[in-house]
């Protein structure tokens, strides 16, 4: 259940351009996915069949090999990625309670992305700095020891609640 | 070089390549399995088929892995039999528990394994998969709640008929076979050929519409009734219902494949529309007749004309779609009982240029080599036509040989076609304009010298003359003509000719121009110009848009030839449009027309056949062309009664009765019987088995076609010795006494002038003027805009 967001146009001449130096080659789709979602943020449906095209498969195939990794990502993303650790470190050191006031802050659940394209929310396993837990990572910065005054802090531009 | 392994304690030796699984099987040892299937890459998915290899202890998916000299296999150890366990319950775990109520029934190949090693009781923790599919479409049923990951669907959609629809999308539990933005089947490039619910081995893809819940009774191996492919198709009947229709994976021309009018069209049978009665218009209204009477109305009209004016006065007009023992019937009829020699065919407008275009150069008026011979061609010219649409087997057939085997396709085509994303190459000439065309390829290819001079040199006769007659199409001339660059042709010319092993497809949208003879017997000269013809992988496929339209030519209901294209005796009849203009001139007066509907090809045909002083029609449905009729006779179709038909392959198959006719209607072969007997001439048959041996006795080309050694996949003409089951490749030791030959197609350039015919493009929902398809409740439910030619509705 996602938010209604404003896709950006996607711009065809240089998805075309992307393609035409991977043409014919199978082997090396998942770099071209890669490249097409460096340039356009995610990888947009659109995209499928002329990259299936592209490189001599079928849309289906192609869709089967983004639908496999969690790193293709087939909607847009904010321009700022949070990830909320839920690992048993910081689980134990109150990470349920920073989630809840994440999502209140960004008013946004679980792998959702904000309609502003502002902010997208994940949570993630574990990012191996148990030691200062409860721990954030927002794009690449980790934030450790994290509590409520640091939420507000951290997503200032962001009302409670708004 | 053999190797020998030792399975469960025997020595069994095999070929280098072959899986611990094909020689299991060929040794007689059953091993089970689900992702399997002969017609596919093995896959490894379900490991049911593990085996233990004794030397280890480890288990190896026998469908996968190749035998090994000294391999020591067991099939059937207790580690074995507790493995295959432990998967079954697992996808039992994973399965809704409704088998009861589920169709698959004891079909289910789950059902069947878990039977066999004797799983009741699943006492692992449930673990569902959810079933949310809705699809809107009235041919498949999915449950994926039933899904057992095996991919045979996904498989079967990627390498039999490279449509790509499906493929796996996500991974884990929420894993499943899905379309391009996970849409229901019907906004996706699924053609619903039916393939994927044929393989599928538990209930999770069925057929939708279900009007029988429960086991089949029996099953009946028949030809389908549509397209020239002559697809063997399995009907499953219970009662007097078809349930359903499945390929027949034998030696046949359709392996595991169908399209969706052979998989699902075939519901037309019980359409509440169908004719039950004899019907005669009395006073303008058709009253519902007794046989006797209807008969008796029609000897009774048919003598009177004939004797006031003479059998030339009447016409008679059979089908491509009925058998070949009632189109021979029904020449015989005209012939002997009438004394007319009018008689032609519904097929005659699709294939009259192949009988002399092909027939007059090489021989033999019918396709060189089998479909499977495509897939090993290293390129294919396809000219005029759509296969993905009137002969489905060849698309598919062109699309592997692409996809998987790295032949280069070559369309040639006027419009566009959906093959054209398959090209290499792909020439759009103006239209009409394709001989000019193939004789600028030829000559491309002389110039260059690389023609097969030793073939031609041996086999061929009549080049000198023909190279002669190719100095007007250099391909600036050509140029001019067609609209095809020059650098284009000569890519096209050197591709064609320096193959090992090309074919050449085409269909009726060349054999429908008035100048398709022409272009057919270049296509013939351009295939003996580079020593395709009569091997593997080489030759030329006419393809025939009907059923049995090269039968009903073969059985001679044509007014120039007689069974087995022998000429005529005395004075040739007249065609189907000859018979319009002579009708229109009063000089027709009567005509007997069986199973075709030519009100809805041919226009203004409908105000002429109304004029006529008589008209009877046989027919299954009361199609535009029969309400014209003075007389209207119910016929059976084609899985209520027995006979054969041949396909573009030259395959004689059998066709066989599966359920009753509706009412009172009968076989075509029984009404023509019952004619001749009314008018004074009986016709001594009591089956069509003894029809056919007459056949075989008299027309040389179908010598040795009987009843009892026609198996599923057929007999191909000439049934000559040396070959078990006939021919599948012509011309392999040459050709006929005085064939072989170029054929000139006219140096004049202006005779090529482009003719503003308008080829109309077929739908795979319906078929020629719809009279069945449109009584088909599944194929009707996807048509959007009425089908055939202004004027005419065939649904009611």
């Amino acid at each position: 259940m996602s938010k209604e967001i404003k896709v950006p146009e996607i711009d065809f001449d240089r998805l075309d351009e992307i393609i035409s130096r991977y043409k014919g080659q199978k082997w090396s789709l998942i770099p071209l996915l890669q490249e097409v979602q460096r340039e356009l943020g995610y990888v947009p449906s659109q995209t499928i069949k002329p990259i299936a095209d592209g490189v001599g498969m079928f849309p289906s195939q192609v869709q089967g090999v983004v639908s496999f990794y969690t790193g293709l990502h087939t909607t847009p993303r904010g321009r700022n990625v949070v990830k909320v650790c839920r690992g048993t470190a910081c689980h134990v050191r109150g990470g349920k309670t920073i989630l809840k006031l994440v999502r209140q802050r960004l008013d946004l659940e679980e792998g959702e992305t904000s309609p502003d394209l502002g902010y997208t929310l994940e949570t993630v396993a574990c990012i191996g700095v148990c030691a200062l837990a409860p721990n954030i990572v927002v794009n690449n910065t980790t934030y450790g020891q994290v509590n409520p005054k640091k939420v507000t802090q951290l997503f200032n531009d962001r009302g409670a609640g708004g | 070089m053999a190797i020998t392994i030792t399975l469960d304690g025997v020595e069994v030796s095999g070929n280098p390549g072959m899986t611990i699984l094909d020689l299991a099987r060929e040794s007689g040892i059953y091993i089970p399995t689900l992702c399997h299937d002969p017609h596919l890459i093995p896959y490894g998915a379900c490991r049911v088929c593990l085996v233990e290899n004794e030397q280890n202890g480890a288990l190896l998916a026998s469908c996968v892995a190749p035998i090994a000299p000294g391999m020591i296999i067991n099939t059937r150890s207790e580690k074995v039999l507790e493995s295959r366990r432990v998967i079954i319950k697992l996808m039992l775990a994973s399965h809704p528990d409704n088998c009861m109520v589920c169709d698959k029934g004891n079909r289910c190949q789950l059902r069947q394994v878990a039977t066999e090693l004797g799983i009741g009781w699943v006492d692992f923790h449930r673990i569902p998969h959810p079933a949310e599919i809705q699809d809107l479409n009235p041919f498949i049923e999915r449950d994926l709640s039933k899904c057992i990951l095996c991919a045979k669907c996904i498989r079967a959609c990627e390498e039999l008929v490279v449509e790509g629809a499906i493929d796996y999308l996500d991974r884990g539990f929420p894993s499943k076979p899905a379309t391009v933005g996970d849409t229901p089947l019907e906004l996706s490039e699924c053609t619903f050929c039916g393939t994927c619910v044929n393989l599928c081995p538990t209930g999770a893809l069925q057929e939708k519409v279900k009007p029988h819940h429960g086991s089949t009774t029996k099953v009946v191996s028949t030809v389908c009734g549509f397209c020239g492919c002559g697809c063997n198709i399995d009907l499953e009947v219970s009662g007097n219902l078809v349930v359903r229709a499945r390929p027949n994976e034998g030696d046949t021309p359709n392996g595991a494949t169908l399209c969706v009018r052979g998989s699902y069209g075939f519901d037309y049978i019980n359409s509440p529309q169908r004719l039950t009665q004899p019907l005669v218009k009395i006073d303008g209204e058709f009253q519902p007749a007794s046989w006797e009477e209807a008969l008796s109305a029609v000897a009774g009209k048919l003598g009177e004309i004939k004797s006031a004016n003479g059998p030339d006065s009447l016409a008679v007009f059979g089908s491509s779609k009925c058998t070949n023992e009632e189109d021979y019937l029904l020449q015989k009829f005209a012939r002997e009982v009438l004394g007319t020699p009018n008689i032609d065919n519904g097929g005659s407008v699709y294939n009259s240029a192949s009988r002399n275009g092909l027939g007059g150069s090489l021989g033999f008026a019918a396709s060189t080599n089998p479909i499977g011979d495509i897939e090993q061609s290293e390129v294919i010219l396809l000219v005029g036509d759509d296969p993905e649409v009137s002969a489905p087997q060849i698309g598919y057939a062109i699309k592997r040989a692409v996809r998987h085997k790295g032949a280069r396709l070559v369309v040639i085509n006027s419009r566009d076609t959906g093959l054209a994303s398959f090209a290499h190459q792909y020439l759009v000439p103006k239209v009409g304009t394709e001989t000019s065309l193939i004789n600028g390829i030829m000559k491309a290819i002389v110039d260059h010298g690389i023609w097969r001079k030793s073939f031609v040199a041996e086999k061929v006769s009549g080049f000198d003359e023909f190279s002669e007659s190719l100095s007007d199409y250099s391909s600036e001339q050509v140029e001019q003509i067609t609209g095809v660059a020059s650098q284009e042709l000569h890519h096209v010319a050197r591709l064609f000719a320096q193959a090992n092993s090309a074919v050449v497809v085409y269909g009726s949208g060349i054999t429908r121009q008035s100048n398709g003879e022409q272009t057919v017997a270049a296509l013939a000269n351009l295939s003996l110009l580079t020593g395709n013809v009569g091997k593997t992988g080489a030759g030329i496929f006419a393809i025939q848009e009907e059923n049995n339209g090269l039968g009903a030519a073969d059985m001679g209901c044509l007014p120039d030839l007689l069974p087995g294209y022998q000429p005529v005796a005395n004075g040739a009849g007249l065609t189907l449009s000859e018979m319009m203009e002579q009708a229109e001139a009063g000089k027709i007066k009567g005509m007997y027309i069986m199973g075709e509907n030519p009100v809805a090809g041919i226009s203004d045909s409908g105000k002429i056949l109304g004029s006529l002083d008589f008209l009877v029609v046989q027919d299954l449905f009361l199609t535009d062309t029969a309400r014209l009729a003075n007389v209207v006779l119910p016929a059976a179709g084609f899985a209520e009664k027995d006979g054969t038909f041949t396909n573009f392959e030259r395959r004689v198959q059998r066709v066989r009765k599966a359920v009753d006719p509706p009412g009172e209607s009968l076989p075509d072969w029984q009404i023509i019987l019952k004619l001749a007997e009314a008018m004074g001439n009986p016709m001594q048959y009591s089956s069509p088995q003894e029809i056919m041996d007459e056949i075989a006795a008299r027309v040389p080309l179908y010598h040795g076609i009987n009843y009892d050694d026609i198996v599923p996949g057929g007999i191909f003409w000439p049934r000559t010795n040396g070959y078990r089951l006939g021919p599948s490749r012509l011309y392999e030791g040459g050709f006929p006494q005085g064939f072989g030959r170029f054929v000139v197609t006219g140096s004049q350039l202006s005779e090529d002038k482009a003719e503003p015919e308008i080829i109309v493009p077929k739908e795979l929902y319906q078929f020629g003027s719809g009279v069945r398809s449109s009584m088909s409740y599944r194929l009707n439910a996807m048509i959007v805009e009425p089908s055939g030619t202004e004027g005419t509705d065939n649904r009611y």
